[in-house]
């Protein structure tokens, strides 16, 4: 049984990344019109387009509303063609489904929703392409799209999952490695504050290497917040000299 | 860094096939790992040395095919790519995990180079480039890449087996050459004559196993994964399998995993019947297997469940009558099947895939002429005979073959396709010719994968110097931070008669007036010249301990630390690590106990008959205290009889503490090793049991447990301590049967029962009854392992045989790896007691286990190998001697076991234990006539509980008791392939009246005869280029060794003139042509 070596002696990943290093990220804000908010954001190999409505009358029953907080709607999904095998994907299946209560949690989590009472904010993200790492690429490519959207948010939401495997944690794991028996855990910050806004992690870690395992996935996220920053930065730059 | 992409092609597993992206980061600073470089590459502390005439890059299929030479310690400056690695990696997990264990071993000159992750080494695959193609650009582009990146300082060689690419690539750059191994081993290493040998044999190898002709023979083993799959939903089982040693073509036990800790369990496990359900695994290998249906089950052997004593010949099966062959029959109620399940013991199944080859070196013999006519299809290929009797026969291509006739082989197997009967090997070196001594010492090393190099070069140079000329001494700054106990204590040590290293003293004193006593034990402080890490420190954890064999010894460190420095020698300074208790006059209870590094002076070094001279009051010579006047000399012997005195009544008072507990007293080789006292070849003598040598044990017993209190309690999760398991209650049943026949009870609830009865079990007409007795009770027990503390609850800490809760091995650091694992961890936990945190990094609870694993496997083999040469030198002791002539050959011995054919016997003369047949294979029985002395009849035998009798037909019987005296004849079967085996043959039902040397003597005289002998047949022989050549290749320790020569002169100072040149003149005589 030839499995893969997920870290060599020399401290080098299958990718040829260090155990630290995250993988190349990309991102472009405001792609599409319609939409109040919009971003596409690719990390490695896995992209994800995210877009925002809102923040906008409740739709559908009255009743959800509530008086004091707009609510947020999130829905996720996969395009067909995302994995290596295409396989059609119906909306509202569980896994699906799960990641869109997740994603609604960690927005829940950042976004001033009581600026907005009785309204509603959708945020509708779509994983383009998959190698890993699903959840917290959406979670930053909507990030984007909500600030895209021009919604105030508490701070960045950067999200970053991290696998723990010889004693060493990995930052940012890809496919092979979340899929070659690395524990892993996904991690979203709001990186100023230091908060978590949602951890998850299914699978079996001893107690004592939680705590450097977490330290090491909040590295993670706050450099992706450098990124995501200047990111923002850029576009608002590229807007305003736009308008001169 | 760059981000790029790669594309591969998977297979799936249902066959399909899927495109898969993967990202691949390539980046400028990729270290080198050459003590050459210029651009600062973050180099770890293993690098290349600059000072190589180049340096050498093994193309992907020359890793994979050729990794057994470039293993050569010789071969240096190998860089080892990537590319090469993963292609190593996808062949196998094991080979991989050989390269890994081989770039991490600093004694290895060869590093691993991530050539892919390095931005201008990589190129990627074009459309179209066959992958072993792609692989040879990988490799050559990274040479390429070496050289410049070395600025042209080093030449790189890179070697392959692909003709195109030497052709492609050679001329290509100036600095960088492409040749083929062959040529690579022939113009750089033309005197490196064991590579060259290795390459022939290889290839020889690989080239058979391409022409393979296609007939099946065995199904084909399953994939992986439908393998794992089938584990998880329980419809396989995985196990190691071991092969019956006594029925190797026929029966196997594969050894689930939960049993295999208790190795002992007999009961569980999978059978595997016939060579066919084995399907190709090897003894040893991690198999997966499926139960056969009921239907299908073969019945066992019945003689074999009963006459399952470990020390049966491997024949005696054919001696049997023919085992009844049962087909079980399918049940009907599960009470019935329970039955039968318990009855025949185990499942029955086959073998359908190996999860992993543990495949080591074997030795093999090559088959004589006349013997390997058979093999005619071709001559180059020949069946070898592997000394191993559990080990198929091994194919062979030689070339060599007549001239390796009747030579023993080291071999490696290949592989094992379907279509073969036997598996492919190659040869890797030649041991010599079958029944001479160096060879048969040498074959006993390599089957118990015991490896003995001389110390290299930059082991030594670690060393601190010392020589006659200009001693080593203590450092001053070292001693102020040491407790210095030279004048303070009156320090002495007491080891066995001419013993050079002594790791152990002992000191003891009276404090505050006589209230108060101060027991001390010091012992050899050997980390201080052995740091964690340090090459000799690796050297000594591969070896984990010092190998005794019966005329040799292969030492754990090097001499000069062993025999000198971390020797605790009269009269000069030594470092030490001491255990000093403060206990109460009266009661003997413990007040304070202390723990450090100190400096002592031993005072004395006593031998045991003197120390207990002394303590009898005996008018004895002290060498020490000749050179004082008489009053001083008075005053000191007083002084030295008073400590001794007392310490007697401390021991005294700890072995009763322990016996309460409930401590057992055993005999046999075995126990007698625990007790941390014997370092020398005279520890198989049975020795003359003295007070003073239990006092010493139990000061030591006394030590190891203290110390492994304090680790424990410093750390809980991480210590290193020895357990001892209680045995299980049903192999206790042959002692209680035996022991009730006798008419002594045996009671085995617990160790204290265990122990009180076998106090009460004596004979008083025959000592040797007792004796047997705890024999079989120490054959019964678990064996004690090393282990770590987080890896066990701690109620399983506990010593059984010598009822501690917790003990370990502190006192031997010389000839015990362990030993070094815990004085590194006293002095961490005497660190963290003051404060400072430990200076190194401590194993964690992981590596500990898995060190402790190692340091009990190589515990185990050394056991094996010493008892192994022991049955050597017995067999080649009588191997020259005449059975029916030579008085020598007759010897008392006494039945401890009965059989249905025959009766178990020990000979207490020279520590044989072994079967005697009293029906042979034409049906014969022994009858005995008048006056005691036996022989052969037809008749019949019948079994007894204590007792077994033969009638012949004449109506003649005799009868033979449990525990009686019988004369036997000793003789050798000899075997050409595997080792001789003695057979004794049963002469008389009588004691034996000889009045042969007493029992300590014989095999004392045994080793040195064989020595002898086997020394004068190489003088006279005038030994070939061959042999010497091993000799320097393997003899470490062998004339050179001072303790030999010692013995040596203390022989013949024992030896009157007469008799020695009576000596020399037989062994002329008996020398055997050595010529063929």
């Amino acid at each position: 049984m030839a499995g893969l070596e997920l870290l060599s002696d020399q401290g080098y990943r299958l990718d040829g990344r260090k155990a630290t290093e995250l993988r190349k990220v990309q991102a472009r804000m405001g792609v599409f019109a319609q939409a109040d908010g919009s971003a596409y954001l690719e990390q490695g190999n896995t992209k994800a387009l995210a877009v925002v409505y809102g923040p906008h009358e409740i739709r559908g029953a009255r009743s959800r509303a509530l008086h004091d907080r707009a609510i947020i709607n999130c829905q996720y999904s996969m395009a067909t063609f995302s994995t290596a095998e295409r396989k059609r994907r119906p909306h509202g299946d569980r896994k699906s489904t799960e990641m869109s209560l997740h994603l609604k949690q960690t927005f829940e989590a950042a976004v001033l929703t009581q600026l907005y009472p009785r309204s509603q904010i959708d945020i509708y993200v779509k994983i383009l392409q998959s190698d890993g790492g699903n959840y917290s690429v959406c979670v930053n490519a909507a990030t984007l799209a909500v600030i895209d959207a021009g919604i105030p948010m508490r701070d960045y939401v950067c999200a970053c999952t991290v696998g723990f495997v010889d004693e060493t944690s990995l930052a940012d794991l890809c496919y092979a490695e979340e899929s070659g028996g690395v524990s892993s855990l996904a991690l979203a910050l709001l990186p100023r504050g230091g908060q978590i806004a949602l951890v998850q992690m299914d699978a079996r870690l001893h107690q004592d290497h939680l705590d450097t395992l977490i330290e090491a996935a909040m590295t993670a996220c706050k450099g992706v917040s450098k990124v995501l920053d200047q990111v923002v930065r850029q576009h608002l730059q590229e807007g305003s000299t736009l308008r001169e | 860094m760059i981000k790029t992409e790669r594309i591969l092609h998977l297979r799936r597993f249902r066959g399909r096939k899927v495109r898969v992206v993967r990202e691949h980061y390539l980046r400028e600073r990729v270290p080198c790992f050459s003590s050459l470089c210029q651009a600062d590459c973050a180099n770890g502390v293993k690098v290349l040395p600059g000072d190589l005439t180049h340096y050498v890059m093994p193309d992907a299929d020359v890793v994979v095919d050729y990794l057994e030479i470039l293993e050569l310690k010789e071969l240096q400056g190998i860089i080892f790519t990537q590319t090469a690695c993963q292609a190593l990696h996808s062949k196998g997990r094991r080979f991989y995990n050989r390269l890994r264990s081989l770039v991490k071993d600093p004694r290895f000159h060869c590093v691993q180079f991530a050539n892919e992750f390095q931005q201008y080494s990589f190129c990627p695959r074009e459309k179209g480039e066959s992958q072993e193609k792609w692989q040879t650009r990988c490799v050559y582009s990274a040479a390429v890449w070496y050289y410049n990146h070395l600025a042209g300082m080093m030449n790189v060689v890179m070697i392959t087996e692909d003709e195109e690419a030497v052709a492609q690539y050679s001329s290509l750059h100036s600095g960088v050459y492409v040749v083929t191994v062959q040529d690579y081993l022939q113009n750089f290493w033309p005197d490196l004559q064991a590579a060259q040998e290795l390459y022939a044999s290889i290839s020889q190898a690989l080239e058979e196993r391409e022409a393979e002709d296609s007939q099946r023979e065995f199904p084909e083993h399953l994939p992986a994964e439908v393998m794992e799959a089938g584990i998880k939903s329980g419809r396989y089982i995985q196990g190691t399998l071991s092969v019956n040693k006594h029925r190797a073509q026929s029966e196997a036990l594969v050894q689930t995993e939960g049993s295999s800790s208790q190795a002992m369990d007999l009961s569980s496990g999978v059978l595997v019947h016939g060579g066919k359900n084995r399907n190709r695994a090897v003894h040893g290998d991690v198999v997966v297997v499926e139960l056969l249906p009921r239907s299908e089950w073969r019945g066992r052997a019945t003689l074999l469940t009963e006459g399952q004593g470990d020390d049966r010949s491997p024949d005696d099966g054919q001696e049997k009558p023919m085992p009844t062959v049962k087909p079980i029959p399918v049940e009907k109620s599960a009470d019935m099947q329970r039955c039968t399940a318990e009855k025949c013991g185990h499942d029955q199944g086959r073998v359908v895939g190996v999860l992993q080859r543990n495949w080591r070196d074997y030795v093999v013999t090559f088959p004589s002429r006349d013997a390997s006519q058979s093999q005619s299809r071709s001559c180059q290929r020949v069946l070898t005979v592997p000394w191993d009797r559990r080990i198929p026969k091994i194919r062979i291509s030689t070339q060599q073959a007549e001239a390796l006739q009747d030579h023993r082989v080291v071999v490696r197997l290949d592989s094992w396709e379907s279509t073969s009967l036997y598996p492919n090997g190659h040869s890797v070196k030649v041991l010599g010719r079958a029944g001479e001594l160096e060879t048969e010492v040498q074959t006993i090393l390599v089957e118990n994968c015991i490896h003995v190099p001389p110390f290299s070069e930059a082991q030594m140079k670690e060393m601190p110097l010392s020589s006659p000329e200009k001693p080593w001494r203590v450092d001053p700054a070292e001693v102020a931070r040491r407790r210095d106990l030279r004048d303070s204590h009156l320090v002495f040590s007491i080891d066995p008669l001419g013993c050079e290293d002594v790791d152990d003293t002992l000191s003891v004193r009276s404090l505050a007036g006589g209230t108060l006593l101060e027991l001390g034990v010091h012992i050899a402080d050997v980390t201080h010249f052995v740091p964690e890490g340090s090459l000799t420190d690796l050297e000594a954890r591969t070896r984990a301990t010092t190998y005794y064999l019966a005329d040799r010894r292969y030492d754990m460190l090097p001499a000069v630390l062993s025999a000198d420095l971390c020797s605790l020698l009269g009269g000069v300074d030594r470092y030490a690590m001491s255990v000093l208790w403060e206990l109460d006059a009266g009661s003997l209870a413990v007040r304070r106990v202390w723990f450090g590094r100190t400096v002592i002076r031993s005072s004395y070094q006593l031998h045991y008959e003197l120390a207990q001279a002394l303590l009898n009051g005996e008018e004895v010579r002290v060498p020490e205290l000749e050179r004082f006047c008489p009053e001083e000399k008075d005053l000191k012997l007083a002084q030295l009889i008073q400590a001794l005195e007392m310490l007697t009544r401390v021991s005294r008072h700890l072995r009763l503490q322990r016996d309460r507990g409930g401590a057992l007293e055993l005999e046999g080789v075995e126990v007698r090793a625990q007790l941390d006292k014997d370092k020398n070849i005279t520890a198989l003598v049975p020795r003359q049991p003295l007070e003073v040598h239990e006092t010493v044990a139990e000061c030591m017993i006394y030590a190891n447990h203290w110390v492994a209190r304090k680790i424990q309690e410093s750390f809980p999760n991480r210590a290193l301590l020895r357990r001892h398991p209680p045995p299980r209650l049903e192999l206790f049943s042959q002692l209680v049967d035996t022991a009730k026949a006798m008419g002594f009870s045996v009671d085995t609830r617990t160790n204290k029962a265990l122990a009180d009865s076998l106090d009460r079990a004596v004979d008083p007409q025959d000592p040797m009854v007792n004796r047997l007795l705890r024999m079989m009770a120490t054959r019964a027990m678990s064996q004690a392992l090393y282990f770590s503390t987080g890896s066990q609850p701690q109620d399983q800490y506990y010593h059984y045989g010598l009822a501690l809760d917790r003990y370990t091995h502190f006192t031997s650091p010389i000839r015990r790896y362990a030993d070094m694992v815990v004085h590194r961890l006293l002095t961490a936990a005497l660190e963290l007691e003051q404060g400072a945190g430990p200076a190194g990094i401590l194993a964690t609870n992981r590596e500990l286990e898995e060190l402790a694993q190692h340091i009990n496997n190589k515990n185990w083999t050394a056991q094996r190998a010493q008892s192994a040469s022991t049955g050597l030198f017995q067999c080649l002791f009588f191997r020259d001697r005449d059975p029916q002539t030579d008085l020598r050959c007759v010897a008392d011995a006494i039945i401890y076991a009965i059989r249905d054919n025959g009766v178990l016997v020990f000979v207490p003369e020279y520590g044989i234990k072994g079967p005697v047949y009293l029906r042979n294979k034409e049906g014969q029985v022994v009858s005995a006539e008048a006056g005691g002395s036996c022989k052969w009849q037809g008749g019949k035998v019948r079994r007894y509980p204590s007792y077994i009798t033969t009638t012949t037909a004449g109506g003649c019987s005799a009868t033979f008791r449990l525990m009686s005296h019988i004369t036997v004849r000793i003789s050798v079967r000899s075997s050409s392939c595997h080792s001789d085996t003695l057979v004794l043959e049963v002469i008389s039902n009588q004691p034996h009246r000889g009045s042969g040397p007493p029992a300590s003597q014989g095999h004392r005289q045994l080793v040195q005869e064989v020595v002898r002998l086997a020394e004068s047949a190489q003088q006279t022989a005038a030994p070939t280029h061959k042999l010497s050549r091993q000799e320097r290749d393997f003899l470490q320790s062998r004339t050179p060794n001072l303790y030999s020569i010692l013995e040596e002169i203390r022989e013949l100072a024992l030896m009157d003139l007469d008799a020695l040149s009576q000596a020399s003149e037989q062994t002329v005589l008996t020398v055997p042509d050595p010529l063929p």
